[in-house]
């Protein structure tokens, strides 16, 4: 649009007046949001209702089991926000990550010319497509993880890894006496490592990784399927091997189709995060919006501050995604 | 033109508050009330003891007889009622925003709530505490055995705080999983996810004796929280908070009087007691003072009846004692203010 110049003198007049209307539109909407904020603000001084963020500063007094920051109960509600946030960025994360991985694997799978990869492909995409994700969240949670045996009869995966309905723990590593890594010790009530995840956040990951990778095989599959028959075969004719030629000549230009729709799928993975306040996983909606709202008495900011995060890295990630797409865009096209 | 955009956009503002009353300082909750016929109160589901349903889906437990306290004072009804089912963690919003008319089901009365919410709080009608239960195999008998357990708790309640203090006034390392219910949460407890399960002793009790095996599970003797639970309404309506505070009162009083389900009509034509026929309406215009029939309290003692009444009702059967809850005059702390 941009390029292309406008060289009737009609066609400027027009562009005039869209430029006033849209100034017009801008300001009507600042009006409109002005408006909202202050009849909100005095309708609740007007029901006693105390409003303003300085409880942000106030002290949590509240214990998250998760948190990748220090925190304790005298840390300031920010900080326990901030908790919340890493929380729930490191699930997006891990679910990302994980969806793509299973995404790629079964999109090729699907066209696999092998007949048991290729069925067992689709029928991964049809029962984890086709079952709502909460359901398969409580599914993992409620049944898969509680099948797990108790702290007694742990599974030791490894020496160091240790797995029961407590979480999945790893080892301690310690750097006092050189590097030294030690396996997961019990204690009275349950397993103490370095580092461990909880149910909750194992019965998310998979829930939501299965159920997005099958989102994303598709649009893998699509992507592999929009590369010209032709570049298949002249990669093969060159002699190349098959995998050469996939991870060479078509991976390349799938991936072109592929971005717009994957962008879709993880900001739609992001915000399914927030269905961990379902089964207990401290990530925003649980703290914030549940525990902070009722301690604090704030709904109005507390929401304010849980719609901004959303948005706001559901921009970054189309934005990042955005940028990867144009760089990968061919040019001249 | 702009004030064309500016009435728009007032007008579409108040459409976005329109869950919120034009403003507290003229809001009549009577009113609205008595126009509807029909009394809103927000119970919390599946809490035995406080709020089940039966099989024929009618509603009862001790919360459920709350509501029905304050609907047979208002409405004279005491089933003219529409249940709004809330959680503990919508029940302060939605009352905020005029969703229900009151709130009597199990919240704690405690200073911030008070003073930040723009809600009241219509006197204390049940001492709780908050308790822990464990497995039995698990060989913990107090509190303080519990350091690096993990415990289950239902999100923005004051359990969740209580906590909180009583580990860290005790250096004790806990860990803690948060749900969105009691429910979920002793579920959770039930399943394993945690090796102590917290919230009030009443709602408790009820939950474990109303288990499968109760006898697998012990529940605590420590108390670590005072938790006086009072009826909530918003704040800025004066009179809707007295009507609500007198129905509360009007159920101890009547225990005072020795008057019950089955004795107060007789009681109401028999009493020389000038207290008690101002109680129940004989003189006085004691219910137009209120704003309400002169029957008022007699339709709450005849229908749903006094205090004791209520208790052994719902949670003698749990095998809970009054304790606290017993009338001043037996050692508790329920006393009734004077009608006169």
């Amino acid at each position: 649009m941009g390029r292309r110049r406008s060289g009737f003198p009609g066609e400027l007049v027009r562009k005039n007046s869209a430029f006033w209307l849209q100034c017009l539109l801008g300001l009507a909407l600042v009006a409109l949001v002005v408006l909202v904020f202050r009849t909100t603000q005095s309708n609740l001084e007007l029901l006693g209702v105390q409003s303003g963020f300085d409880f942000l500063w106030k002290k949590a007094g509240f214990s998250i089991s998760q948190h990748l920051i220090p925190y304790t109960e005298d840390s300031p509600i920010w900080v326990a926000l901030a908790v919340a946030i890493l929380n729930t960025l490191l699930l997006a994360v891990f679910c990302i990550f994980l969806a793509s991985l299973l995404g790629l694997f079964v999109g090729i799978g699907r066209l696999s010319s092998n007949w048991l990869v290729s069925r067992l492909s689709l029928a991964y995409l049809e029962v984890f497509r086709n079952i709502p994700v909460l359901l398969q969240i409580f599914f993992w949670y409620y049944v898969a993880l509680r099948a797990l045996p108790s702290l007694e009869s742990s599974i030791f995966i490894s020496d160091y890894l240790v797995l029961n309905n407590r979480g999945l723990y790893f080892p301690f590593i310690e750097f006092a006496n050189g590097f030294s890594i030690n396996p997961p010790v019990m204690g009275r009530f349950a397993y103490e490592g370095g580092f461990y995840l909880m149910p909750e956040f194992l019965a998310l990951w998979i829930g939501l990784s299965l159920y997005n990778g099958s989102y994303i095989s598709e649009i893998v599959r699509s992507g592999f399927q929009s590369v010209a028959r032709g570049q298949w075969e002249a990669g093969t004719a060159l002699g190349l091997k098959p995998a050469t030629v996939l991870r060479r000549v078509a991976f390349p230009q799938a991936l072109r189709a592929v971005l717009p729709p994957l962008t879709t799928v993880y900001m739609n993975m992001f915000k399914a995060t927030s269905l961990a306040a379902a089964i207990a996983y401290p990530e925003i909606v649980s703290v914030f919006v549940g525990t902070v709202n009722n301690l604090a008495g704030r709904p109005v900011e507390v929401m304010a501050v849980s719609l901004v995060f959303y948005a706001g890295v559901s921009f970054l990630v189309a934005w990042l995604m955005g940028r990867w797409n144009k760089r990968v865009t061919l040019r001249g096209q | 033109m702009v004030e064309a955009v500016l009435r728009l956009g007032r007008g579409m503002a108040l459409c976005a508050l329109a869950v919120l009353p034009a403003g507290g300082a003229f809001a009549d909750t009577l009113s609205d009330v008595l126009e509807r016929g029909m009394l809103r109160c927000a119970v919390i589901e599946a809490s035995p003891g406080f709020s089940s349903i039966d099989a024929n889906g009618r509603r009862y437990g001790f919360d459920i007889d709350n509501c029905r306290t304050v609907a047979a004072a208002v409405l004279g009804d005491a089933d003219a009622i529409e249940y709004v089912p809330i959680n503990p963690n919508t029940a302060f919003t939605t009352l905020q925003s005029g969703g229900v008319d009151v709130f009597p089901g199990g919240a704690t009365w405690t200073f911030l709530r008070d003073t930040s919410m723009g809600l009241d709080y219509t006197g204390t009608y049940l001492y709780a505490g908050q308790g822990f239960v464990v497995r039995r195999a698990s060989g913990v008998s107090s509190v303080t055995d519990l350091e690096g357990a993990t415990i289950c708790v239902a999100q923005g309640t004051t359990n969740e705080q209580n906590l909180a203090d009583f580990f860290r006034a005790r250096r004790m390392k806990y860990s803690i999983v948060t749900f969105a219910d009691v429910e979920r949460g002793l579920n959770a407890y039930l399943a394993d996810r945690c090796d102590a399960f917290t919230t009030e002793v009443f709602s408790l009790a009820g939950r474990i004796v109303a288990l499968r095996n109760p006898g697998e599970h012990r529940i605590l003797g420590d108390v670590i929280s005072k938790e006086p639970f009072s009826g909530l309404v918003r704040q800025g309506d004066p009179r809707w908070r007295d009507i609500v505070f007198w129905a509360f009162n009007s159920r101890v009083a009547a225990e005072e009087f020795g008057l019950t389900m089955s004795t107060v009509e007789e009681m109401r034509a028999t009493t020389e007691d000038a207290e008690i026929r101002r109680f129940l309406g004989v003189e006085g215009g004691f219910g137009r003072q209120l704003g309400l029939r002169e029957d008022w309290a007699y339709q709450i003692v005849a229908q749903v009846g006094n205090y004791g009444e209520v208790f052994a009702r719902h949670f003698e059967p749990l095998g809970l004692e009054r304790g606290l809850n017993a009338l001043w005059r037996d050692g508790g702390l329920m006393i009734a203010m004077p009608y006169r």
